[in-house]
């Protein structure tokens, strides 16, 4: 296939060019200096109304990914509102002015894109993978949405419906959610942090349109925004695509700001749920962090890997090898916003097991904080992290990702260039030093599954 | 009289001055904007080579990322299984990972995970892929490791029973899962004293597969002259090679007795299989006949018939049966192609009370394919789609690997993938038309796999069923409605 430009748009473009060049020289000379060392080229920029634009070019393949990412997720939802934000997500599918109900999804497919939203703790994000011709028709249809959303009684109780039923589906299909979630009120310091995304059934009911509007203006608002491009993308064109589309959308309140966690309390839990619809006893075990720098949450990380990443690490190796005594587990550590979350979830076959296996995890933390930790096993464990770390940004879809949460994380993302050598340089000293400061008794929390 | 209108117009004019600049910025989004000019799709370069011994080493150079995906295809897959050993393909390469001299199973896993490592094996019907990636800085780490899993391995007896129980469980476990159930049985029917047949294999024969079984199946077929090696990243062919011929070259050669497969003839009757799942809510539908193998003419035609068809939730089956009839919970096309044939299939999963009328529907748009041309638009758009998405299918290291693996084992040739966007815009509805009419698509073999008890009655359009349970052996045949 040949390129066929029209000759008007051509000269005009090559001006542009030159133009867009020399302000790139000015503004981003310093920028582009110190992010030499990553693997792909950032731009960032502000619109007026606020919205945060990163573009990353790959031309590798003729694709391109469009992330919008909203600063608002679960944590910003009121008492007896919870499921708000994962509700909005939905509606967001449901028409805009100027595109009709499921046709944001029709048109994706149709041209052989993929797409996705995701509602977390923090963020909702909506996401799609186009040929990168077809750059414009995302901008179209993520401005359409993002300026005329269309909120319509309708619709609202469609997707209530519909997400009710999810919460029942969600239930059913697996037995231990409840107790997850109970883990949760457990763990995190307090409402905002702990109660799950999807929601409740009651509270679901209670959301009235205007609370749908009103969350809509607050959040879904630009200077609220972080719209990331990559892939085959011409940086001068992409600009422009994104200004004619997003410039025009009015910039919305002052965000407010999401709940603090000063007052979180250093706590320590043992309970015990009944699970009637379980068919194994097991555990959920965990223990809550604040990381007082950025360098405890990466010794924090490596600590994750020496402890159950892959088949030969310590809990893997002792729990399913040596001792067999558990039927399966899962876990690692899981952010929200400032507050970190160490957890483990294990089953096993019988209530004996259960007390045997809760004792070997406390004896493999024990070992690891007194003695040392070689650097074979230290090795092993970070080149393990370093693939997944690099594994992020692999696609054009998994950078944007990457990025959008990199920017929204520390508001800035000049601190990428260092950030893997950051996780790397951690040493055996850092680790055991945050296993003895937060795996500690006063901290654990322990929900004990026992079934009826 | 005229004054007035020009007075008129002149307000009007004033009037669009005013309003119009307002209007004509938003313009723009009463509509989705055109697409621009797509870009080429630019293939990395894949280059080729043999060792002394026989081994093929291809390489494609990808930027980027400091990884390197690996892939070693074995030309031993399930149909090269014995007879009387189902599976046993697919049980030896698990067990090439289970240990090698001085190195016990979980020796092994230490050092993949060291190199940050990654390591599956998977068999399919014609040949058997060990997938393996890793930091680049690694490659040497890698090869070793490799050379002695495949060279030296040592089948550990305890390793053996640990394997054959999981693949065991594993196999019981699908064996509930009404979809690979349907797909079995299928492929059963349709590939009924042929080779082939033994990708439907189940638990049972697992239980006495012997270590010398397994010993003597890796001996004939674990030989460098029936492998590929395969690798992206960062390096290039002398590198590759190099490497490559310094852990491998030792992999001493044999000369292998091929077996023959016979191309399978397709179903000439229309044939209905029940296998009784009790209690199973839904009713899931395949109906299916052989076609042609990977390597053919007829592929690309064939998957933009499949795209009109059946190919996404915007393609016919899906827009009738779900959209506008409201039976279907999915209703797909799908075409599954190896070395000497292959299989066009529909699937859906369907209310039980409308089984009899999904089946109906599925025929009705298999006929209007056949019968009627179909519009370029609809050829342009299912055309738009697949090159569209293509790109996205190879976007990581280790699903491009795939894809040069798999031109390997099947003799595509390296530039196979890089025509790949030629080849789909050729197709027109003649084309797919012409196609349409050269398989038997209306005489095919229909599965379903549902609640007896809860669809016999609905099922009036038949008159003799055939009914299995899901282990695919045959119960009885159910005749309906003859009188004589």
């Amino acid at each position: 296939m040949v390129k066929l430009y029209h000759s008007k748009y051509k000269i005009f473009k090559s001006l542009l060019i030159i133009r867009i060049t020399l302000l790139f020289l000015i503004i981003f000379s310093a920028q582009a200096q110190t992010q030499k060392d990553l693997p792909f080229p950032i731009y960032h920029f502000q619109l007026k109304n606020g919205l945060q634009v990163i573009l990353s070019e790959d031309n590798s393949l003729p694709i391109v990914s469009v992330v919008i990412a909203y600063d608002v997720g679960s944590i910003n939802e009121q008492q007896g509102k919870t499921g708000l934000a994962y509700l909005m997500e939905n509606l967001m599918f449901q028409g805009s002015k100027n595109v009709s109900r499921m046709q944001h999804i029709l048109y994706i497919n149709r041209i052989g894109g993929t797409l996705n939203a995701i509602t977390s703790e923090e963020k909702t994000i909506f996401l799609q993978t186009v040929p990168s011709n077809q750059l414009a028709l995302v901008l179209w249809l993520e401005s359409d949405r993002m300026k005329y959303l269309e909120i319509k009684e309708s619709n609202v109780e469609r997707v209530k419906d519909s997400l009710i039923e999810e919460i029942q589906h969600r239930k059913t299909s697996d037995p231990y959610l409840e107790s997850s979630f109970a883990f949760d009120t457990l763990i995190y310091p307090n409402f905002a942090y702990s109660h799950p995304v999807i929601g409740s059934r009651e509270d679901l009911r209670e959301i009235t349109i205007e609370d749908i509007k009103d969350f809509y203006s607050t959040y879904y608002v630009p200077n609220n925004a972080v719209l990331c491009v990559v892939g085959n993308i011409e940086r001068k064109r992409t600009e422009e695509l994104i200004r004619k589309y997003f410039e025009s959308i009015p910039k919305g309140k002052e965000i407010p700001s999401s709940p603090s966690l000063e007052a979180a309390q250093k706590k320590s839990a043992s309970e015990t749920f009944e699970d009637s619809i379980a068919s194994l006893p097991g555990f959920h075990l965990g223990y809550g962090v604040i990381p007082k720098h950025s360098g405890e949450f990466y010794s924090l990380s490596i600590l994750n890997y020496v402890l159950l990443r892959g088949k030969s690490s310590r809990l893997h190796k002792r729990l399913f090898k040596r001792e067999r005594i558990v039927f399966d587990y899962s876990g690692g550590i899981e952010k929200r916003k400032d507050f970190v979350a160490f957890k483990l979830f294990v089953l096993c076959n019988n209530e004996i097991m259960v007390e045997r296996s809760l004792r070997a995890i406390l004896s493999e933390f024990n070992r690891l904080k007194s003695t040392h930790l070689s650097e074979s096993e230290l090795t092993k464990s970070k080149n393990m992290f370093k693939v997944d770390y690099i594994r992020q940004y692999a696609t054009s879809l998994e950078r944007a990702l990457f990025l959008t949460d990199a920017y929204l994380t520390h508001g800035t993302m000049d601190h990428l260039v260092s950030e893997l050598n950051r996780y790397l340089e951690v040493s055996a000293i850092d680790i055991i030093g945050v296993i003895n400061r937060y795996f500690t008794s006063d901290r654990r929390i322990l929900l004990k599954i026992k079934i009826k | 009289m005229k004054r007035r209108n020009f007075l008129r117009l002149s307000f009007f004019l004033a009037f669009l001055i005013f309003v119009f600049p307002l209007q004509s910025q938003e313009r723009y989004r009463k509509s989705p904007p055109f697409p621009e000019p797509l870009d080429e799709l630019k293939f990395p370069k894949i280059e080729s080579f043999a060792l002394s011994n026989g081994l093929g080493v291809t390489v494609a150079r990808r930027e980027g990322l400091p990884l390197l995906s690996l892939q070693l295809v074995i030309m031993a897959g399930e149909s090269h299984s014995p007879e009387k050993f189902p599976g046993l393909a697919t049980f030896t390469a698990k067990m090439m990972t289970k240990g090698a001299m001085e190195l016990s199973s979980s020796r092994i896993e230490e050092i993949i995970e060291s190199i940050g490592g990654n390591l599956s094996v998977s068999t399919f019907l014609d040949y058997s892929v060990f997938t393996f990636s890793f930091l680049e800085e690694y490659l040497d780490e890698a090869l070793e490791v490799l050379s002695k899993m495949i060279l030296l391995p040592t089948f550990p007896r305890r390793e053996m029973d640990n394997e054959k129980r999981t693949l065991f469980y594993e196999l019981r476990r699908k064996g509930n899962d009404p979809e690979f159930i349907a797909q079995n049985q299928l492929f059963r029917i349709l590939f009924r004293d042929h080779p082939y047949l033994k990708g439907a294999f189940t638990e049972e024969p697992i239980k006495n597969i012997s270590h010398r079984d397994v010993l003597a199946f890796y001996d004939q077929y674990y030989v460098p002259n029936n492998a590929h090696l395969v690798l992206v990243g960062n390096l290039n062919l002398p590198t590759a090679v190099r490497k490559v011929s310094h852990y491998l070259n030792t992999w001493k050669n044999k000369k292998i007795e091929s077996q023959f497969i016979p191309i399978p003839e397709p179903s000439k009757n229309e044939k209905i299989c029940l296998v009784d799942l009790p209690q199973a809510e839904d009713s899931t539908i395949y109906i299916g006949n052989v076609i042609f193998p990977k390597k053919s003419q007829d592929f690309f035609p064939f998957i933009v018939l499949n795209q009109v068809l059946g190919g996404t939730t915007n393609s016919r089956l899906f827009m009738n049966l779900r959209e506008s009839k409201g039976y279907a919970y999915f209703a797909f096309s799908e075409i599954n192609l190896f070395k000497r044939s292959g299989v066009f299939l529909i699937k859906a999963k369907v209310r039980p009370e409308v089984v009899n009328s999904s089946v109906r529907e599925c025929f009705r748009e298999i006929e209007k394919i056949i019968k009627e041309e179909i519009t370029s638009f609809e050829i342009e758009q299912a055309k738009s789609y697949l090159i569209g998405n293509f790109p996205l299918q190879i976007e990581t290291f280790e699903s491009f690997c795939s894809r040069i693996a798999e031109a390997q084992a099947f003799a595509l040739g390296n530039e196979f993938w890089n025509n790949y966007y030629e080849n789909i815009m050729l197709i027109n509805s003649e084309k797919v038309f012409e196609i349409a009419q050269k398989y038997p698509l209306l005489t095919p073999v229909i599965i379903i796999v549902a609640d007896k008890a809860k669809i016999m009655e609905h099922l009036i359009d038949f008159k003799e069923i055939e009914i299995y349970n899901s282990r695919g052996e045959l119960q009885y045949i159910q005749k309906i409605g003859v009188d004589e």
